[in-house]
């Protein structure tokens, strides 16, 4: 199950009630525009990125690699009157990453970039393994 | 002027056994230590000098050597603990913590350019020393030092079919 469905499946639920809903829909561009800045208070997730590189290089060329899997997440809300609920919505979102399994590392950082009435988060997750 | 390349992935093999034909390049009844990140052959020759009023530079005499093999592998855990029982070799059934603990002396062949025909090896004896798998969870994967002390002389050999 690729992470983009975990984190669908469990931000659902942990945003049921929030200002935010989940979107099961790719981040994809309506006329140009992405689907997070035309559906605000929706949360897009984007696919899976995954980059094998090699953690151990060894003799026998049976080299232990690590693997990578980045995440992007996208909310966009009004920039003069912001949901009440936020800051819960953007700690809850970030604590996502605790729902993916077996992973040596699990990061989340959101940024946020302000675009005449409206600001985006952007949310970068990133799992590690072996 | 030729180098030994060893990017091929079965050209440095370093294998082990309780006894000397354990560890010959043909036998498989001893374990050929797998993942090895590096390894070294140490052939340290001792110096004795001194000085005297009568020369201008330091005179010197060689003492006998301290030959070590040193390494760093990925730890394999039928390789580090040992197959438990069932082999002809000690070295494949306690593995290198068993007979770094028990302090059994092991056979080793060093191949420096794979186990083929016409390939160069040193050989020796010694005790598995320097253990110390470590860990953490930027690498997550168990590795350790490994250190065999020499007792004696490598001998230097070439593979024969």
């Amino acid at each position: 199950m690729a992470f983009r469905d975990t984190l669908i499946t469990n931000l659902t639920t942990s945003l049921s009630g929030s200002n935010v809903s989940v979107s099961t829909e790719l981040p994809w561009n309506s006329s140009g525009t992405p689907l997070y800045i035309n559906n605000k208070k929706k949360l897009y997730i984007d696919e899976d990125n995954i980059a094998k590189t090699e953690l151990i290089p060894v003799l026998d060329n049976n080299d232990v690699f690590q693997t990578e899997t980045t995440v992007q997440a996208f909310v966009t809300v009004d920039a003069k009157t912001q949901p009440d609920d936020i800051d819960t919505i953007v700690s809850t979102i970030l604590a996502g990453k605790d729902g993916i399994t077996g992973q040596t590392i699990k990061e989340c950082e959101v940024n946020t970039e302000i675009e005449t009435d409206y600001i985006t988060y952007t949310f970068d997750y990133r799992f590690v393994t072996v | 002027m030729a180098v030994i390349n060893v990017s091929a992935g079965s050209e440095a093999v370093l294998k082990l056994g309780d006894a000397a034909a354990n560890a010959t390049p043909t036998s498989s009844d001893g374990i050929t230590v797998p993942a090895m990140q590096d390894i070294t052959i140490n052939n340290s020759t001792g110096v004795f000098r001194w000085k005297q009023l009568d020369l201008t530079s330091e005179s010197a005499v060689t003492t006998p050597s301290t030959n070590q093999i040193t390494m760093n592998i990925v730890v394999d855990p039928t390789t580090f603990f040992g197959t438990g029982a069932g082999s002809i070799d000690n070295v494949k059934d306690n593995g290198l913590y068993g007979v770094s603990r028990s302090k059994t002396k092991v056979y080793f062949s060093a191949f420096f350019d794979g186990t083929d025909t016409g390939s160069k090896y040193v050989t020796g004896e010694g005790y598995i020393s320097g253990l110390a798998p470590t860990v953490n969870m930027d690498a997550p994967v168990w590795v350790t030092p490994v250190t065999i002390e020499v007792d004696g002389d490598f001998s230097a050999v070439t593979t024969v079919s």
